[in-house]
């Protein structure tokens, strides 16, 4: 790669001591027949996406899309300590298989923590969640592996028989495997990222099977977009990267940026048990003044709860 | 000859007085689809009652579901809540026929709930949200809950005049709008039909929603 090395502040310590923490209380606590009364859950989903700009770059020339097979399954136990309160824990895989990019393609395995408490008794009565997650993920790519984490508080309200709405703020943190850096004194681990998010979702029963679900958000964090070599991105961004699997000349900066999001859900239930759902959402991400790009995600997936 | 007169009289009478007569209801929706849950209630014109002696009913949950999910019950009767899942609920009632709570519990509750005011008690689950019970609790004793072909027979019926009238747990418009007047005393079985609009049922969906993370 023919960039200019630059000077730069030292890269930020990144420590993935975190994760395995909470990926291993997370599977020992599991791994506990769960308390008397504990109600055991499987899910399964099935389905494809289609991203119209995997690279997340703006150049048309540097944008790639790709649809992916999907399938995720996870189970786990809820309990109910008292009338008002409940705890989650669940174990769950992912895996995502691309028709032209596969090095995207991905196994994932990881885990949840949640408490969800209401405020009084009944369907309408305001509530408060908590979530924290860990997976460790494994591309094809190496330079995406990771472990990564992330925490989210949420509140909502049934607002009406068949409106419901919350809204939340996250904070994610994901920790890269490998460092491999292409310019010296940069660091090699452009996946390597942290951002933090606040939310808002509704959803809206049409019928007694047909539910509209919407979400928007925005996000405050690193970004990664993949572009080939670009002396603004280089400037703007502290990590750098080879990313072969667009190609041997295209590069994975990280940058800071925000991006908004939003995204529509039609969910069609089956039966009690099972829903098919199209979903549909745009992000938008400006990492700094020169460089703002669009991402379109369609997802269709078939879920089952057992 | 006056005495066998006089007994055949006495037998004819007796057996008049016991001949039981009944309403056969049938209700579809305005589709002409049968119309199954909807609770038929017949209140003798003239006011008088007799309450019959209360037996206990019992509601039960399986499955995370309440079952039956539509319940009709003479008013004072006390109604058990046993629970046959394997994990706990918490049951309640806002409705203003019957405020209740059995704070979550596995098993069966030590004392029935009793349901002495009558109206319909709407049931919940504070622990699985999309749970849905209704009680109806009548004034009269004369009450049937049509099956899944739309009909119902209330038997037994002394020969009178009864406002009959239909409750549905999607009923569009008021129960009241419902009522028909019916004399039994003539017939033996009268039968009588009701076209209901009903709304869509709109509880908490149990069914899972499907969602896919995008990446950053």
């Amino acid at each position: 790669m023919n960039v200019q090395p630059i000077l730069r502040p030292a890269c930020r310590p990144r420590d993935a001591a975190g994760a395995r923490a909470a990926a291993w209380v997370l599977s020992t606590l599991l791994c506990t027949a769960g308390p008397a009364y504990a109600e055991w859950f499987y899910d399964a989903h099935a389905g494809g996406l289609y991203d119209d700009n995997l690279t997340r770059a703006q150049q048309a020339a540097d944008v790639r899309g790709d649809g992916a097979a999907t399938l995720a399954a996870s189970g786990g136990w809820f309990y109910a300590p008292s009338g008002t309160d409940g705890t989650t824990l669940s174990l769950e895989a992912n895996s995502e298989a691309y028709a032209r990019f596969h090095g995207l393609n991905l196994i994932s395995i990881g885990g949840s923590a949640g408490y969800r408490h209401k405020f009084g008794l009944g369907r309408d009565v305001p509530w408060a969640s908590i979530i924290f997650s860990a997976a460790h993920d494994d591309f094809r790519g190496d330079i995406r592996d990771g472990d990564r984490i992330e925490a989210r508080l949420e509140v909502g309200k049934r607002l009406s028989d068949n409106f419901d709405a919350s809204v939340g703020i996250a904070t994610d943190r994901r920790f890269a495997s490998n460092d491999q850096p292409v310019v010296p004194g940069i660091s090699g681990k452009p996946f390597d990222i942290r951002g933090h998010s606040v939310f808002a979702r509704a959803a809206y029963d049409v019928t007694e099977r047909l539910q509209v679900g919407a979400r928007v958000s925005a996000r405050r964090g690193d970004v990664v977009s993949t572009t080939r070599q670009n002396l603004d991105i280089f400037l703007a961004s502290d990590a750098i990267a080879a990313d072969p699997t667009f190609g041997s000349d295209f590069y994975a900066y990280r940058l800071r940026g925000t991006t908004t999001a939003a995204d529509a859900t039609l969910s069609w239930a089956l039966s009690d048990r099972s829903s098919l759902n199209l979903s549909y959402g745009v992000a938008r991400t400006a990492a700094y003044d020169d460089l703002n790009y669009l991402s379109r995600l369609g997802t269709i997936v078939l879920a089952f709860r057992y | 000859m006056r005495t066998l007169l006089a007994l055949a009289l006495c037998a004819l009478t007796g057996h008049a007085a016991l001949a039981q007569h009944e309403i056969v209801a049938a209700v579809v929706d305005d589709k002409g689809k049968p119309v199954a849950d909807a609770v038929v209630v017949a209140v003798p014109a003239d006011g008088g009652l007799r309450l019959p002696t209360r037996r206990d009913a019992v509601i039960d949950q399986v499955d995370k579901e309440f079952t039956p999910k539509v319940n009709a019950i003479l008013v004072g009767t006390p109604v058990i809540f046993p629970n046959h899942d394997n994990v706990r609920h918490h049951v309640y009632s806002f409705s203003p026929a019957k405020r209740f709570e059995l704070p979550l519990y596995a098993g069966v509750p030590a004392q029935p709930v009793v349901f002495d005011t009558a109206g319909v008690v709407v049931l919940g689950c504070n622990i699985h949200d999309w749970m849905v019970g209704y009680i109806y609790v009548s004034e009269s004793p004369y009450f049937a809950k049509t099956r899944a072909d739309g009909k119902a027979v209330i038997a037994d019926l002394p020969p009178r005049n009864y406002v009959v009238r239909v409750w549905h747990p999607q009923l569009e418009g008021s129960e009241a709008a419902t009522k028909r007047n019916v004399d039994v005393t003539g017939k033996r079985r009268v039968d009588v039909e009701w076209t209901l609009k009903l709304k869509s049922e709109l509880r908490v969906r149990r069914s899972p929603v499907g969602e896919h993370n995008g990446h950053y």
